[in-house]
């Protein structure tokens, strides 16, 4: 007898459809899989066996092949042990062929036939619309989200039982199809009305929120970077749908390194220890090739503290996906590809002794100083159009009564001005052509007499032209929408780009 | 000084792992040649160890010296033509100097060693080039380290006081075929066109961290007054200070503000009981007294006051705002905006009506007043 069940693996944040092909037959009493399978499913014999038997149904005493097609993709992770199961059990005759039409499964199996969630059961799900999907209870919720039909089930004897009409299957609640928008709620990550003082750090942060433009933060320990990194996710806005789901796969998809899956409208925020390798970051590693950090911070923003800590090839790797907003790891055979759009925002210290940035202070040597700044190298620091010193607040600042803007003020006047980027094409102003800033951010006098004396003066180039101008738009944006960028816009954005100086010092000449 | 002598000198001073100290020792009351041959020959007492005999021997004086001859660097012993007076007397003189330019600049003429940090702030770098131009435009040798700073302000000074004044004297811890640094390099050569470079290091000595400190001692001993423009607690500019403390020669610092980390050493100085230099006149004054009463000229009386900046009229108010709220130490932009209570963008365009106006240096997030 044969049975042919389908389900599917993950690839990265994708699921590949795959057809479990069950054949039993006389012959020495046997259980092979072939079909590429990694170690977690060649060890999925002894836990169908096992969950079979325990369940009180028979295994059949004759040679059981199992082909995973198509045969020539690498297959991972236990999701296979449902349907390895429920092949064995339709070719062995116990279930019938026709009980299980229209059905597709995906979940681990217990030693005692008890039925375990996988992670990316969202994406997987999504890869097998057009069949009912069995999966197990846990992932029940997870998995409405997805557009397949999906059903639930505890555990393998269940499953029989309701593939065989004995029960009904259940009906799973299904949540609310998109995520409401607006102002968002407040979260525990504390206010922005919480800072002291730090009146440049922010306007950066409201100006970074707005146009989407990289920030770093350069000051002395205990600043308070830190702190003003923490207040920027809850000045975003909600995710848009298509957004939200796709930051709602990856997390299902990542649910193995820990982080909890479920819809979500609010930006994620990740904030990686920076003694994170390169894999770790950017995504990759197993049959299955995990998203990165980069990856879950898709959609909100990614914060690396101590960003002249973290180990310079992680910080190059950076640099691709900056650009394109989707990372694509390969590795040899198969390569996937993960949606990286974030916010970064880097904090760290001017110098090694951590006290520089103003000449006359720091006590570093200039070799010292010079190693420090190569680190980083040049293309990515200009990745950053925000960078801004964030100084130590003074003692007075400290013990008044907060007195800056909190949050909600704040994210009102974001999701305003996002909104007139959005009816100008672009989600943010970081992403418009160049080729498009004369129509989107046209100059007036004062303005254009600013950046030619800028560029004259060498302190802009015409890269750095652009962003600044892309700076000024969002400035505006925030300014009541001004139609026309005029200088104080521009003078605004030119304060808030601080320069590559602020890393190293200067010496004054 | 037969050529002999230059050429053990010389390879003496080339030998390898020869410091001042031991080549002082191996010096002392022998001739070059005489030193030469018993260092050689393992025969030195202050070589006990033997440790040159064998590079020694590997080694043609001619040759040494030729080398130093191509590079254009001249040996100085003491009691020859060259050699400062000024350090014949010293416990500390080196006992071989080299140099560039012509070292006897110094001979005859007052000094005044004009000495600070290197991570100075644009008041410090402006002390330091008006003292530079005013001394020597008074007839003083400006001596210095040609390092980052206050140094090479201090040199540039000198050097922008017209054809008539004195040039300037540099001493540096590298060997004078290392520039160093090497941002200085185009000072450097000003310094050697028109003064002297002088170094007690051989040729091809990199900047080791010993190198400066023992550096500092020259500068102390050359100078009749040391004055410290800017420097943090502790640090290079206090081993000139230590250096001149020991030779009796008067250290003078320039006051800054309590709140600049540059200036903390210099007030602290003037706790200690240093006398304070406002001006030019506060340095010739104390140099007057630390040469037993004779002064020197004034050329320039006029050049050092500051004449009220007839740049400030037709300020608006948010430019003046911003002009009061920076100092001359570097103020930035978040103590700016603190001060002035302005909006982002308001500070943003005063500023760049101020640096336009050249009221104003712009760095990377501060500014100062020019």
């Amino acid at each position: 007898m044969i049975a042919s069940i389908p389900s599917a693996v993950l690839r990265g944040v994708d699921a590949r459809s795959v057809s479990v092909e069950v054949h039993v037959a006389n012959g020495l009493p046997g259980f092979t899989v072939v079909g590429l399978p990694d170690a977690a499913v060649r060890e999925s014999r002894d836990r169908v066996r096992a969950a079979v038997t325990s369940s009180g149904l028979p295994w059949p005493r004759r040679r059981v092949t199992v082909n995973l097609a198509p045969s020539g993709m690498r297959k991972g992770g236990a999701g296979l042990d449902l349907p390895i199961a429920v092949g064995v059990l339709v070719a062995s005759g116990v279930l019938d062929a026709a009980a299980v039409a229209g059905l597709a499964f995906v979940g681990e199996l217990g030693l005692d036939g008890s039925l375990r969630g996988v992670p990316g059961v969202l994406v997987l799900a999504d890869a097998l619309v057009g069949s009912r999907v069995v999966v197990a209870d846990v992932d029940g919720a997870e998995a409405a989200a997805a557009d397949a039909d999906i059903v639930t089930a505890a555990s393998l004897s269940e499953v029989v039982a309701r593939c065989t009409g004995r029960r009904p299957w259940p009906d799973v609640a299904r949540p609310p199809a998109g995520p409401p928008g607006g102002i968002p709620a407040p979260s525990d990550r504390g206010d922005l009305a919480d800072v002291r003082g730090q009146l440049l750090a922010r306007r950066a942060l409201e100006v970074a929120a707005t146009g989407g433009h990289h920030l770093l933060l350069v000051g002395p320990p205990g600043a308070g970077k830190t702190l003003l990194a923490t207040r920027l996710p809850d000045l975003l806005p909600d995710l848009d749908p298509a957004t939200a789901r796709e930051v709602a796969r990856i997390r299902s998809v990542a649910a193995e390194v820990g982080v909890t899956g479920g819809r979500s409208a609010r930006p994620p925020f990740r904030a990686p220890h920076h003694g994170l390798s390169s894999v770790a970051m950017i995504g990759g590693g197993r049959a299955a090739l995990h998203p990165g950090e980069i990856g879950l911070a898709h959609g909100g923003v990614l914060f690396l503290d101590e960003f002249g800590e973290f180990p310079t090839t992680v910080l190059d790797a950076l640099r691709q996906p900056l650009e394109d907003g989707v990372v694509r790891i390969s590795r040899s055979g198969r390569s996937a590809c993960c949606p990286a759009r974030f916010l970064l925002v880097a904090a760290m210290n001017p110098c090694p002794c951590g006290e520089g940035g103003v000449p006359g202070a720091c006590r570093c040597t200039p070799a010292a100083r010079a190693r420090y700044g190569r680190r980083l190298s040049g293309p990515l620091l200009d990745r950053f159009d925000l960078a801004v010193r964030v100084d130590r607040p003074a003692a007075a600042d400290l013990l008044a009564p907060p007195s800056g803007e909190s949050t909600a003020t704040v994210a009102a006047r974001v999701s305003v001005a996002r909104g007139r980027a959005r009816r100008r094409g672009v989600p943010v102003n970081a992403e418009l052509a160049a080729v498009d800033l004369d129509r989107a951010a046209p100059l007036d006098g004062a303005a254009a007499d600013t950046l030619a004396r800028h560029l004259r003066t060498g302190r802009l180039s015409a890269r750095g032209l652009h962003r600044v101008r892309r700076m000024a738009r969002t400035i505006a944006d925030l300014d009541a929408g001004a139609e026309v960028v005029t200088g104080g816009h521009v003078a605004e954005a030119l304060l808030l780009r601080g320069g590559r100086g602020l890393l190293l010092g200067e010496e004054v000449r | 000084m037969t050529g002999e002598d230059l050429a053990c000198a010389a390879a003496l001073l080339d030998l390898p792992g020869m410091t001042p100290v031991r080549l002082a020792r191996v010096l002392d009351g022998f001739g070059p040649v005489l030193a030469w041959h018993a260092v050689r020959a393992g025969t030195h007492p202050g070589d006990r160890s033997r440790r040159f005999a064998a590079s020694a021997r590997r080694v043609v004086p001619a040759d040494v010296l030729a080398r130093y001859r191509d590079a254009g660097v001249a040996l100085l012993l003491p009691d020859a033509v060259g050699y400062p007076a000024a350090l014949a007397g010293d416990p500390g003189a080196p006992a071989v100097l080299t140099a560039v330019g012509d070292p006897t600049v110094v001979d005859g003429r007052p000094a005044v060693a004009v000495v600070g940090t290197r991570s100075a702030t644009p008041y410090g770098v402006s002390v330091a080039a008006e003292l530079g131009r005013g001394l020597a435009a008074s007839g003083v040798v400006v001596v210095s380290g040609l390092a980052l700073g206050i140094d090479a302000a201090a040199h540039a000074g000198a050097l922008d006081a017209g054809p008539a004044a004195v040039p300037p004297v540099a001493v540096v811890g590298t060997g004078l075929d290392v520039v160093y640094p090497w941002g200085n390099r185009s000072l450097w050569q000003r310094v050697a066109a028109t003064g002297a470079v002088l170094s007690e290091a051989p040729l091809g000595t990199p900047a080791l961290p010993r190198v400066f400190p023992a550096r500092n001692r020259i500068i102390a001993a050359l100078a009749d007054v040391v004055v410290v423009v800017e420097c943090h607690g502790k640090g290079g500019s206090f081993h000139t200070v230590e250096a001149a403390a020991r030779r009796s020669v008067p250290v003078c610092a320039v006051p800054g503000s309590v709140r600049s980390p540059a200036s903390r050493g210099t007030n602290g100085l003037l706790v200690d009981g240093c006398a304070p230099v406002r001006d030019l006149d506060d340095v010739l004054t104390a140099l007057a007294l630390a040469r037993g009463g004779r002064g020197v000229g004034r050329t320039d009386r006029a050049d050092t006051r500051r004449p009220p900046d007839p740049r400030l009229g037709g300020l608006d108010r948010a430019e003046r705002a911003v002009w009061e709220s920076v100092d001359d130490t570097p103020t930035t932009v978040e103590t700016v905006l603190l001060r002035t209570d302005l909006a982002v963008a308001t500070v943003g365009v005063a500023v760049e009506a101020l640096v336009a106006r050249g009221l104003l240096v712009e760095g990377a997030g501060w500014w100062s007043r020019t």
